[in-house]
């Protein structure tokens, strides 16, 4: 990791007796997509209102170069902020709107009117510069936000769950231009959001969030592929969790026995777990297939459903012991018509790609 | 963060500092009569040399106040009602009514609020001087009641907006009459609205003065006629004790409104 | 009988659902508008048919001081009780409700205290030997007793005091419809607080800043009993001017010619106001 650039320091934020924000700590490097994922009152809001300038933090630091933010006012810490709700000014028309910044900081007019205008085919809203925000869609608000935003060069710019009022293939067209935008200014972006699929598609590295902690700092991979708790692997993509019983761990590989009795090895454990002790195996949906591969696990499963959704299929099993499991094959893993509801049946996984948590 | 009470700075300290100033600047005077009429100067010197109850006991001794109370009191009530009823029903006409010009008739009925009210009063003194009903009761009554029928129309037709009719339609396919179903139904459910009608009205009859300085005669006048005179001739501190004693009647009305209010609004 | 069977057949001649706004429209049409078209019917026939009466009006140096002096106090009243009016208004609509609900109660107090009350506080309060002159001169900040009292600062003194909750109550709601977080995008914008008041703040309250202080104006021109008993002779303003000649003068004609002046300038305005609070995008400070 190069620098750090931005810095949040055991950043803590208490109302009363509750604590927002427990110690966060995180080193942003330059030019890093850094998105706070989690549920919403997890303190990731929190945590960018701290870094804007809302609100002080109880305690801790927030340091952009080395060198403290917290006793700069908000209007002096030169940093891009894009909200939820467009917070456009209504009264202005969009190209004021964006001019805004630059005439408050006294810039020439003649530089105010190029980098109008660079930041309006920046946004691709170069025609509309004279519209007023009412007259806009929710979509073209946003992006004339961001335009906003970027139009004093700031080397941070925050976004606070910018596009969750928006409807699912506007947030789609704007999540594109996000990232186009990301890479042809490389500001340092961090972002908010409570949608996992957002924060996979848009970010370096995500940092989970969960009740004021992070849960887990990492790339999308990392998180997905690796989750270091149930929480975790449950609000990253799709997972089946089964009641197990840890049996041992010999070389790293955990054995463990499902409540219908049957033995699974070569399983990855999350912490070192004791005989006997309860835990739950965590298994993603596409990880599961019908057709036993080289090194697989089975698992006796009564077919509930099957359902066909064009690129692939979804399967609803269950196990002797009532849990449901879900299960979507990758294409080349079946033969889509193989599956049929019926009892007796039984879907396999790898043990490489399972992991287990305590319960 | 203009608009963020906790990070104001400074500029907290000051609105606040200012607002504390023009609420003192609101409450004031209306401590201040209070405090003279206890006080024993007659030229209401401040802080007064001593306390007394004598301008209360004047006050009372004098028939003039009682019955110019008294007045107001029956006048006011009266138009209340009256502004009530009237309103009431125009209020379900302006709102439920499909009607052309519903808007026009609206302003109309509103217009008394709007119009400066010494055009009214010489405009209603001319008018009732000619069909004999200047000097009386009755055209008292009238001209107060034209006067607070936007007070009881305002509130009665925001609290009818805000009702959904369809509970009135369930309780008519429930089997009530559509007059049993606005009796049970819709009157109380809008009654905070007509309560605060009630209210405004009689305090349009009450503090009214300038419809009363025309049409008032020498044995009909109301209270604020009667300070009107007393404040022409000289600031006598009976007028204190009198306008103490309808700050006393404002309180209890505002005390009474917010227990009532949220009594009701359970 | 006849009018009875007049009013059954107008009632079934009348549109869905307006039969209840019957009685409402004739006490107001009777007992209203027919007096007020009556007496403005007199300012062209008193004494005889004809214009004499606004000739009169216009012509008379004396009048036209008094139409004058009736904006200027207007025009001043207006724009003390915005200024003052404003930064309570912002205070009250971001303020915690424990301690706003306190000043709400003093202006309710304030509000619904019986006028002349209110008016004869001050005029207590502001005469020469009032408490204001007596404390001024006891702190040595004036020697003579300041004229308090029947002239522009009385009648100013008083109609603020009277106008303000009307300018206060509505501007709390304009602030509070504006989102604090545009404030705060105008901040990390880069905006000093002064810039984001001028900018921001100030534009998106002027729809109602406009509205309330169009009403406290209108209010102010027809007002009658605070100039009349804080004011003085030569700053007359119109309503008393119009009381006065028509109760001492019995100068009917002249009366209803002045108070058919006031009331067109105070319609006019009142539906100007009423196009401001209708209107949909804010009037905008640019």
């Amino acid at each position: 990791m190069t620098k750090p650039f931005l810095s949040i320091r055991a950043v803590r934020k208490t109302f009363g007796a509750f604590v927002a924000v427990h110690d966060v700590t995180i080193d942003v490097p330059k030019g890093e997509f850094l998105t706070f994922l989690g549920p919403s009152g997890s303190g990731k809001s929190t945590t960018l209102y701290a870094i804007a300038g809302f609100q002080d933090p109880s305690s801790g630091d927030v340091l952009l170069e080395d060198k403290s933010l917290l006793s700069v006012p908000s209007h002096k810490r030169n940093i891009g902020m894009v909200f939820q709700r467009y917070t456009l000014f209504p009264h202005l028309s969009v190209a004021e709107n964006v001019a805004f910044p630059l005439r408050v900081r006294h810039r020439p007019d003649a530089e105010v009117k190029r980098k109008v205008a660079d930041m309006l085919s920046l946004v691709r809203l170069e025609n509309f510069a004279d519209r007023f925000p009412g007259a806009l869609s929710g979509g073209q608000q946003q992006r004339v936000a961001l335009a906003r935003a970027l139009a004093y060069d700031p080397p941070i710019l925050l976004m606070d769950e910018p596009l969750s009022a928006l409807d699912k293939k506007l947030r789609q067209e704007i999540q594109a231009e996000i990232r186009r935008i990301h890479r042809e200014t490389g500001v340092t972006i961090l972002y908010v959001t409570h949608d996992q699929e957002e924060a996979l598609h848009l970010s370096d590295r995500i940092a989970l969030f969960k009740e004021g902690r992070i849960e887990q700092i990492g790339t999308g991979e990392d998180l997905y592929v690796r989750p270091a708790s149930e929480f975790v692997a449950g609000f990253i993509g799709n997972s089946n969790f089964l009641p197990a019983e840890h049996l041992e761990t010999a070389a790293g590989a955990a054995t463990v026995r499902l409540a219908d009795g049957s033995i699974v090895t070569g399983l990855t454990a999350a912490e070192p777990f004791s005989k006997g002790q309860k835990v739950r195996l965590m298994v993603r949906p596409e990880a599961l297939s019908l057709t036993p591969g080289p090194a697989s696990a089975a698992l006796a499963v009564d077919i509930v459903d099957t359902a066909f959704f064009g690129d692939r299929r979804r399967v609803v099993a269950r196990t002797p012991g009532g849990d449901e499991i879900d299960v979507r094959p990758t294409s080349d893993t079946i033969d889509p018509a193989g599956a049929t509801a019926g009892s007796g049946q039984r879907i396999f996984f790898d043990p490489a790609a399972a992991f287990l948590f305590p319960a | 963060m203009l608009l963020d009470y906790n990070r104001l700075g400074w500029l907290r300290v000051a609105l606040a500092g200012f607002t504390m100033l023009v609420a003192a600047f609101l409450l004031l005077p209306v401590v201040f009569i209070v405090l003279l009429s206890f006080g024993s100067s007659r030229w209401l010197a401040f802080p007064p040399p001593g306390w007394t109850l004598k301008w209360y006991q004047q006050l009372f001794a004098d028939p003039a106040w009682i019955d110019a109370a008294l007045t107001s009191a029956k006048i006011a009530a009266m138009s209340a009602i009256l502004a009530v009823v009237i309103g009431l029903f125009a209020s379900f006409a302006l709102v439920r009514g499909e009607f052309r010009g519903r808007q026009v008739l609206r302003g109309l009925l509103l217009t008394p609020m709007v119009l400066p009210v010494v055009v009214f009063a010489i405009a209603a003194y001319a008018f009732f001087l000619r069909i004999g009903l200047a000097g009386t009761t009755v055209g008292f009554v009238i001209a107060h009641t034209v006067l607070a029928l936007p007070f009881a129309i305002i509130p009665i037709t925001a609290a009818l907006e805000g009702f959904d009719k369809s509970i009135e339609d369930a309780a008519i396919v429930c089997g009530a009459s559509p007059l049993q179903a606005r009796l049970r139904i819709t009157l109380p459910s809008i009654r905070i609205g007509i309560f605060s009608a009630a209210i405004f009205s009689f305090l349009a009859s009450w503090d009214e003065v300038v419809v009363a300085i025309f049409m008032a005669s020498p044995t009909l006048q109301t209270l604020p006629v009667k300070i009107w005179g007393s404040l022409r001739a000289d600031l006598s501190p009976v007028v204190a004790a009198a306008s103490s004693l309808l700050v006393g009647l404002t309180l209890c009305l505002m005390i009474v409104t917010a227990l009532l209010r949220r009594k009701l609004s359970r | 009988m006849h009018g009875n069977s007049l009013r059954r057949g107008s009632i079934a001649g009348l549109p869905a659902g307006s039969g209840g706004a019957l009685p409402a429209l004739v006490l107001v049409g009777l007992f209203f508008v027919v007096p007020v078209v009556a007496l403005l019917l007199r300012s062209v026939t008193d004494p005889e048919p004809g214009l004499q009466n606004y000739a009169a009006l216009f012509g008379s140096g004396t009048y036209v001081r008094v139409f004058l002096n009736t904006f200027l106090v207007a025009a001043v009243v207006t724009a003390v009780t915005i200024v003052v009016a404003f930064p309570v208004a912002w205070m009250l609509a971001i303020m915690p409700p424990a301690f706003g609900s306190i000043v709400f109660g003093i202006i309710i107090l304030s509000m619904w205290t019986n006028l002349l009350t209110r008016t004869y506080a001050w005029m207590v309060l502001l005469q020469r030997t009032g408490v204001i002159n007596r404390t001024l001169m006891g702190m040595g900040i004036t020697q003579e007793p300041l004229p308090l009292i029947n002239n522009l600062t009385g009648v100013t003194i008083g109609m603020v005091y009277i106008m303000l909750p009307f300018m206060i109550l509505p501007l709390v709601g304009t602030l509070r419809a504006i989102d604090p977080m545009t404030l705060r995008a105008a901040a990390l914008c880069g905006a000093t607080p002064f810039q984001a008041f001028r900018r921001i703040l100030l534009p998106l309250s002027l729809p109602g800043i406009a509205a309330g202080g169009l009403m406290v104006f209108v209010m102010s021109l027809g007002y009658f009993v605070t100039p009349a008993l804080l004011g003085g002779t030569s700053n007359m303003m119109l309503a008393e001017m119009i009381a006065q000649t028509v109760q001492s003068l019995l100068n009917w004609g002249l009366g209803s010619a002045a108070a058919f002046v006031l009331l067109v300038v105070t319609m006019a305005l009142y539906v100007l106001q009423l196009r401001l609070v209708g209107g949909k995008r804010p009037a905008g400070g640019l």
